[in-house]
């Protein structure tokens, strides 16, 4: 005797409607991802939240499934957020060690990087006419996203945006980082390290730890660092530019 | 792994009620981060439970604003339009940033290898 199996359309209905399914996509986008990177002896263009980022839109967006109702499940994974941007204090101590009195200095080198990349993202974006809605999100580009996201609501841009540019951020930093550094003639790691970091946060990092470990460490240093003092100054910033 | 994750949502915790309470201009989980790193500093210690379950979570950052970023196609018809702008914003930006402070660093510290 056959089983007639239940239609298609009500097995779909079950599944689009269930946590699980955005919860599987989101997952197993990423370990697609992880895997292309590996296998491209992680260069920073196969960055595995670009791939996965345009593999979940694509399903989201082939399924006709309302963003709404994607994120209603994937906010599981989103959560965590906050408890990863606790957990960045771990890298910070751990270099604290390798700092041995350079701090001044570097505070000094963060304030005039994260100057540079609002300041510069407001002109070029005033230079190529861009569009007005698209502005809001250049503000904390180049602090790591979990953060920046925060600092977005704060200063009411869009998190979406903001987590986007500094995803595309942070693949163009790690892959540009090294000729610009070169250009200029920079040997010493802990400069090279520290200034991938502050531009292009975590993706600069794990470019940075990938070269010397050096650099890897101070890499993370800058981008907790201008996680911190993006979140204490940026909305200020942000609100006496408005005026 | 749980003694762990209890202590990061603890300071997690701590810090929203911080930045609900008394500095509501600085994301909560930046507060949890910086008493976190004060706790650390003071007890010039990392318990590994922290380090354990902090790194690991740490180590697949990315994963995490998937969901947020994937919000990116709510906006495509607006960024297809200005795709150039945005990388060439993006590309100068961070050139810029880079150029600015590692020039900085090698302005001041030179080539003196202290390490």
């Amino acid at each position: 005797m056959k089983h007639s199996l239940p239609p298609m359309a009500e097995i779909w209905v079950y599944l689009s409607g269930n946590p699980l399914f955005a919860l599987v996509l989101t997952l197993s986008a990423y370990w697609l991802g992880v895997t292309l990177y590996e296998r491209s002896q992680r260069n920073p263009i196969a960055n595995p939240v670009l791939i996965a980022v345009l593999i979940v839109a694509s399903v989201v967006g082939v399924l006709d499934i309302p963003y709404e109702k994607y994120f209603e499940g994937a906010q599981f994974v989103h959560f965590m957020l906050g408890t990863a941007t606790v957990s960045l204090a771990i890298p910070i101590y751990k270099s604290w060690a390798s700092l041995r009195g350079r701090f001044a200095l570097l505070l000094l080198a963060l304030l005039a990087g994260g100057v540079t990349s609002v300041a510069v993202a407001l002109a070029m974006a005033d230079l190529f006419d861009l569009n007005a809605a698209l502005v809001g999100g250049l503000y904390a580009k180049s602090v790591t996203a979990p953060i920046a996201m925060g600092i977005a609501e704060r200063i009411q841009v869009s998190p979406t945006l903001t987590a986007v540019y500094a995803v595309v951020t942070g693949v163009l930093g790690a892959v540009l980082g090294r000729f610009v550094m070169d250009a200029m003639g920079m040997r010493q790691w802990w400069q090279r390290g520290f200034a991938l970091g502050v531009a292009s946060h975590g993706i600069g990092t794990s470019r940075a730890f990938s070269v010397h470990p050096e650099a890897g460490t101070y890499a993370s240093l800058g981008m907790g660092m201008h996680g911190v003092l993006g979140a204490v100054i940026l909305p200020s910033v942000v609100n006496w530019l408005r005026s | 792994m749980i003694p762990g994750l209890v202590k990061l949502l603890l300071f997690q915790a701590l810090g929203e009620l911080v930045s609900n309470f008394v500095i509501p201009f600085i994301p909560g989980p930046v507060i949890g981060l910086v008493l976190l790193l004060t706790f650390l500093v003071i007890r010039n210690r990392l318990p590994s439970d922290i380090d354990t379950v902090g790194s690991t979570i740490l180590q697949h950052l990315g994963l995490l604003f998937i969901p947020a970023s994937v919000g990116v196609i709510l906006y495509l018809p607006i960024l297809k339009a200005n795709a150039w702008a945005v990388l060439g914003t993006l590309c100068v930006s961070v050139v810029a940033t880079i150029a600015v402070t590692g020039g900085l660093l090698k302005l001041i510290a030179g080539e003196r290898d202290e390490t």
